[in-house]
């Protein structure tokens, strides 16, 4: 079975974010940049899945910039046997990813696609499911365990309150949730051989896909900070705070 | 805890604009190796060293090694970490490829080793030794002990230690009593060796020891002393640790910081002699152990480098964070608005800076040296010799100064334990000490790395850094820099000619020589650093807050690190002066 | 405008999620009708239709919707959007699970999490993690949101709306639920409870923190400490909260007995709301808190744990 699995780049979580003074959007000028965590796991469940003899070629793939090119080599590093890589300057949003997704899935016929639950740039938590309802792979999404058995895949989901688990028919669609597993490193030898593994570039035309805008970010702010502490006189108007105005409980 | 974050863009703007690594892997043709490479390699150490080292530091600190019978405990989780180290191939990094090493660069290694001593330097000087033990096999090992030892040791299977220090024989190695006999056969040693780091631990199944020791038909003194490999368990004929050899920890020391790291006592032979492999010849010992003395000794300067960044991460975070007073229209300050606290992140700033620049500097010329022609290289080598006193004793001295500002921003919150910067004040406090105190460093400067050649190397650099004065004209505000930078160089080719003047004087005027050369060299390497910066804004590459924060920051160096050289000289020329006059009893003319 | 409200529900209770949402789609105006589908859900309809401010429940009441599987749900809402102008669901694993594949269905963006809606079309969300707003406009016909209920009230429950029954039935066949584990609810871990109540020295002694265990009873807390309630004794070190214990930033903190040094501030700083109870007025914890409570704790506390 070939898997595919997605890695987008996006801004370190480390980074502390800065909004851009024309409130046009955040900062990613020079800032670091490293592969989404959530990418992160998906890329190392297929890479487990491969050694546990389930998976026999996991690709890697990515949209965007080529400077994309460096998580992809990450990928190839911690095991993903080839890249494809989507070169585009243009904002992507995540339906038009979910479109070149769905070509790429129509040329590579995968038995599994793994993307992660949602990336820490947008939070939007949703390229997996479009490109399920696009290509008609059922979904297995917030995944924190998957076990494939011959023509059907169960898939454990965190889901609010608890976990879920589904039978899904392959091949599917999954996306990670953050306790499915714990990426491992790249190592050094695994780094060196990255370099020679192959990475194919292509483009929006090459796909035949039309991107087409949905929607536009008409600004973006800083969060209100928070506001200078008040005192109340007692238990009540503490509670009533809390319940009204802080909404917390 | 602080946290750590790998300082990514001073590596690269180091690697890339200072030292010109591209250029210089294109002329090798360096087949796939470059600083896009260097920046992954380095991204992937961040992300090791903060998710394993980063936390283990301070367990390490509360938690020290212990010794229960004769086997040492490390710290718990320690062996965990390790075994994701050597899963990652780092131990492998700059190894020959020959035995499992990936051949990268000295430079690399250096760079990694950075990021592994910001995060826990006492876990970092066990796989630091095994790399001084790797190097002195593979360049004089015999063919059998290679095969039976190096590919363990590159990949971090086992271990490697270095046994040279004894109780009487500490600076002086000449005085070493540890014997070794050929018997039946074999070589036998019995002896004992104090301050072994790593001696003993439970991470891996073997540790492969380098002792230094004494034939019976030894010349006395450093000409007489033989090295072996001492393995804690004898191979069998299938190259596995079987039996135990005659070899044991005698106790731990209980020291004043990098407590993560046991420092072992060691007894070889208590029974009928621990049994060792000759590297080399005979005799040699001491000689090989010199020629990896330039690494470990430039090894621990990188160690200093990484206490300061990790120490003034922390002080930055804290003084970004705790608000202290309000100014005159009545808003509470956070201490970073206050002067003399911006003076001293900027003391730390620039100060590691500077030391960066030289540690990768210095450890880049190993790589150049690699690539050079046979003729080339021993001009090289000169280089290297004379780098190395500089990078160790003034790098680690400079240490104790910034660790001791991250407190000092900190207030009496440093003081207290809970706070973690204490421990970067106890850790560091080793670095002047260990791979030769500084007084060693700065007598090698003086007496082998300048008197003996007469100062030609001395002069080499200095025509150097006039190129970098000359190279200074093209920029418009030229006239600090360069003339901090000339006025530094004047002090040093004084100090020079003194020292020719009065040989007899060296020793009094050592340490600060060293420290002269120690602050014209980073402020040589903060002036380049400055050009680099400068052109790169020019082609307006890169990332402006970065570059221009360099500027300043190079500007600061020149003010306040650059012009101690003036002091460093006016001691120099007061000579043995006053240092010498008194007679040993009057140092107790107050009590007596 | 037309819009239709995804109710979340377990077929048997209607979730108070679907009330957070059918009031931002209030917000946006219009006609509002809720769906409601599930299997044996007719209960759950008749919940709904008490819903203040909406026309029309719809119910689609069938075992292929019981576990509200995206492969059957999905066509289910395609089929239920003609000439609807918005399709909303709460934000919540079911409704994040559903709706983007919604919305690519019917070739239209999906716009997650909002938190507030400026206008029909354009509605703000959190991005970075809650560290930067993005005010986002849609340029399709149909708007397709996710509603994170933090964002929102919940509306009134004093309608009665028509309950109309959907006959559609979508069944895949491709997925199939097979098991569920539900959480226990003991107390919660530190580092992931929404809500943490602390106590520092001023508690006197460990016996004194079942005060604070009555609190965390009612909100489904954990109970922290600061070093120094750790170092006297009181309590375990496990739940420290600071520098050197345990780093948490839930929705509420609250510090009841703890002067605020600064190894434990930096433990908790970052919670999104912070209350202290402290008799001492200076103590540095009320200059990071939301709300300070000067009084005694023994007092208050239990006052609290009633009142709640």
């Amino acid at each position: 079975m070939k898997v595919l699995v997605t890695v987008k780049r996006v801004i370190d979580y480390n980074v502390k974010v800065r909004v851009k003074a024309d409130n046009s959007g955040v900062d990613l000028n020079n800032v670091k940049m490293a592969m989404n965590p959530f990418c992160e796991i998906a890329v190392e469940e297929a890479i487990r899945l491969k050694e546990a003899g389930v998976a026999t070629e996991v690709v890697a793939v990515s949209l965007g910039p080529k400077a994309c090119q460096e998580q992809l080599r990450t990928a190839l590093a911690l095991g993903a046997d080839r890249a494809i890589h989507v070169e585009t300057e243009q904002e992507l949003e995540s339906l038009n990813v979910a479109k070149l997704l769905a070509k790429i899935v129509e040329i590579e016929q995968p038995g599994m696609v793994i993307l992660g639950k949602q990336s820490i740039d947008t939070d939007n938590n949703q390229t997996g499911q479009m490109l399920a309802a696009l290509t008609g792979m059922p979904q297995g999404t917030f995944a924190s365990k998957i076990v494939i058995n011959d023509d059907k895949a169960l898939v454990t989901r965190e889901v609010d309150g608890g976990l879920q688990t589904i039978e899904l028919n392959m091949p599917i669609i999954a996306t990670t949730d953050l306790r499915l597993n714990e990426p491992r490193y790249a190592s050094l030898p695994n780094i060196m051989k990255a370099k020679r593994k192959p990475l194919a570039v292509k483009t929006v035309e090459e796909l035949g896909v039309t991107l087409k805008e949905h929607s536009k970010i008409v600004s973006v702010n800083a969060p209100a900070e928070r506001q200078a502490g008040i005192k109340v006189a007692d238990v009540a108007e503490l509670v009533d705070k809390l319940k009204n105005e802080a909404k917390v409980i | 805890m602080s946290n750590y974050q790998h300082p990514y863009k001073e590596a690269n703007f180091v690697i890339r604009h200072l030292l010109h690594f591209d250029q210089f892997c294109e002329a090798y043709s360096w087949d796939e190796i470059n600083s896009d490479l260097t920046a992954v390699v380095l991204a992937e150490a961040e992300k090791f060293a903060v998710n394993y080292l980063l936390e283990l530091n301070r367990q390490g600190d509360l938690q020290a090694a212990y010794l229960q019978g004769d086997k040492v405990f490390e710290t718990p989780g320690f062996a965990r970490a390790y075994q994701q180290f050597i899963a990652q191939g780092w131990p492998s990094l700059s190894a020959t490829e020959a035995y499992g090493g990936q051949g990268l660069p000295n430079l690399l290694s250096v760079a990694c080793n950075e990021i592994w001593q910001s995060t826990n330097l006492a876990f970092s000087l066990c796989p630091l030794l095994g790399q001084g033990a790797i190097t002195a096999i593979a360049e004089h090992g015999s063919e059998a002990l290679k095969q039976q030892f190096l590919a363990k040791l590159i990949s971090g299977e086992w271990t490697g230690t270095m046994n040279l220090t004894e109780a009487g024989a500490g600076s002086d190695l000449a005085a070493i009593n540890t014997r070794a006999e050929y018997i039946d056969g074999e070589y036998k040693i019995s002896g004992q060796k104090i301050f072994i780091t790593w001696g003993d631990h439970q991470m891996t199944d073997n540790i492969i020891h380098l002792v230094l020791a004494r034939l019976p038909d030894a010349p006395v003194g450093v000409k007489g002393i033989s090295l072996f490999v001492v393995p804690k368990f004898l191979l069998d004929a299938q190259g596995n640790p079987a039996a135990e050899n005659d070899l044991r920890c005698l106790s731990l020391e209980h020291k004043m910081g990098i407590h993560g790291s046991p420092t072992c006592v060691m007894s070889y032979g208590d029974k009928d002699g621990a049994i060792g492999y000759l590297v080399g010849e005979k005799h040699h010992g001491l000689g090989y152990m010199f020629s990896m003395m330039n690494h470990a000794r430039q090894g621990v300067g990188v160690q200093g480098l990484g206490i300061s960044e990790r120490a003034y991460q922390a002080a930055l975070e804290y003084a970004g964070g705790r608000v202290q007073g309000r100014d005159k229209a009545g808003n509470s300050m956070r201490i970073i608005e206050f002067a003399d606290v911006r003076r001293m992140l900027m003391m730390m700033k620039s100060g590691t800076e500077a030391m960066r620049a030289l540690c990768y500097y210095a450890g880049f010329k190993a790589d150049q040296k690699a690539a050079a022609t046979e003729q080339q290289k021993s001009a090289i080598q000169a280089q290297i010799s004379f780098l190395t006193p500089i990078v160790k004793g003034w790098c680690t001295e400079l240490t104790q100064e910034l660790v001791s500002l991250a407190m000092q921003v900190y207030g009496g919150a440093g003081y207290i334990e809970e706070a973690g910067v204490a421990q970067h004040v106890r850790d560091a406090r080793i670095l002047t000490i260990y791979e030769g105190t500084t007084g060693i460093q700065a007598l090698d400067l003086t007496h082998r790395k300048t008197l003996f050649d007469k100062a030609l190397q001395a002069r080499q650099i200095f025509k150097e850094i006039q190129q970098t004065i000359d190279d200074l004209a093209v920029l418009d505000q030229r006239c600090y820099l360069s003339r901090a930078l000339t006025d530094a160089l004047n002090d040093a080719q004084e100090a020079v000619t003194w020292l020719l003047e009065n040989p007899d004087q060296g020793g009094s005027v050592a340490a600060n020589y060293l420290q002269l050369w120690g602050y014209l060299m980073g402020g040589w390497l903060m002036a380049k650093s400055h050009l680099a910066a400068w052109q790169q804004l020019q082609l307006d590459a890169g990332d402006s807050d970065y570059l221009n924060a360099k500027l300043v920051t190079c500007k600061f160096y020149t003010q306040h690190f650059l012009v101690r050289t003036q002091a460093c000289l006016a001691s120099i020329r007061a000579g043995s002066d006053a240092i010498m006059a008194l007679s040993e009893q009057q140092f107790f003319s107050h009590v007596n | 405008m037309s819009i239709l409200v995804i109710a979340e529900h377990d077929n048997d209770t209607l979730k108070s999620a679907t009330l957070n949402t059918v009031t931002a789609a209030l917000q946006i105006g219009g006609d509002v009708a809720v769906l409601v589908a599930g299997s044996g859900c007719q209960s759950v309809a008749e919940q709904a239709a008490k819903i203040s401010g909406i026309s029309k429940v719809l119910v689609a009441d069938n075992p292929a919707y019981e576990k509200f599987l995206a492969e059957n749900m999905m066509p289910l809402i395609v089929e239920l959007s003609a000439g609807k102008t918005h399709l909303l669901a709460p934000a919540t694993t079911s409704g994040k699970n559903i709706m983007p594949g919604v919305a690519a269905l019917l070739d239209v963006a999906q716009i997650s999490e909002i938190i507030s809606v400026e206008s029909a079309d354009t509605f703000q969300r959190p991005i970075y993690a809650g560290n930067a707003i993005a005010t986002v406009q849609s340029l399709d016909a149909i708007k397709v949101l996710t509603v994170r209920t933090t964002g929102f009230d919940e509306t009134a429950v004093a309608g009665s709306a028509e309950i109309e029954a959907v006959a559609t039935v979508c069944d895949s066949g491709k997925s199939r639920f097979v098991t569920e584990e539900v959480v226990a609810s003991e107390r919660p871990e530190l580092t992931s409870a929404k809500v943490i109540i602390s106590g520092g020295r001023g508690m006197g002694n460990g016996e004194n923190f079942s005060l604070l265990e009555a609190v965390a009873d009612k909100l489904g807390a954990a109970v922290g400490a600061s070093r120094a309630a750790v170092d006297a004794g009181f309590v375990s070190n496990d739940m420290q909260v600071g520098q050197t214990g345990k780093i948490v930033a839930p929705e509420l903190y609250i510090a009841v007995g703890i002067s605020g040094a600064i190894q434990h501030l930096a433990g908790m700083k970052d919670s999104k709301v912070i209350v202290a109870i402290n008799k001492d007025e200076d103590a540095p914890i009320f200059s990071i808190a939301d709300y300070g409570l000067v009084a005694d704790l023994f007092e208050v506390v239990p006052q609290l744990a009633e009142q709640l």
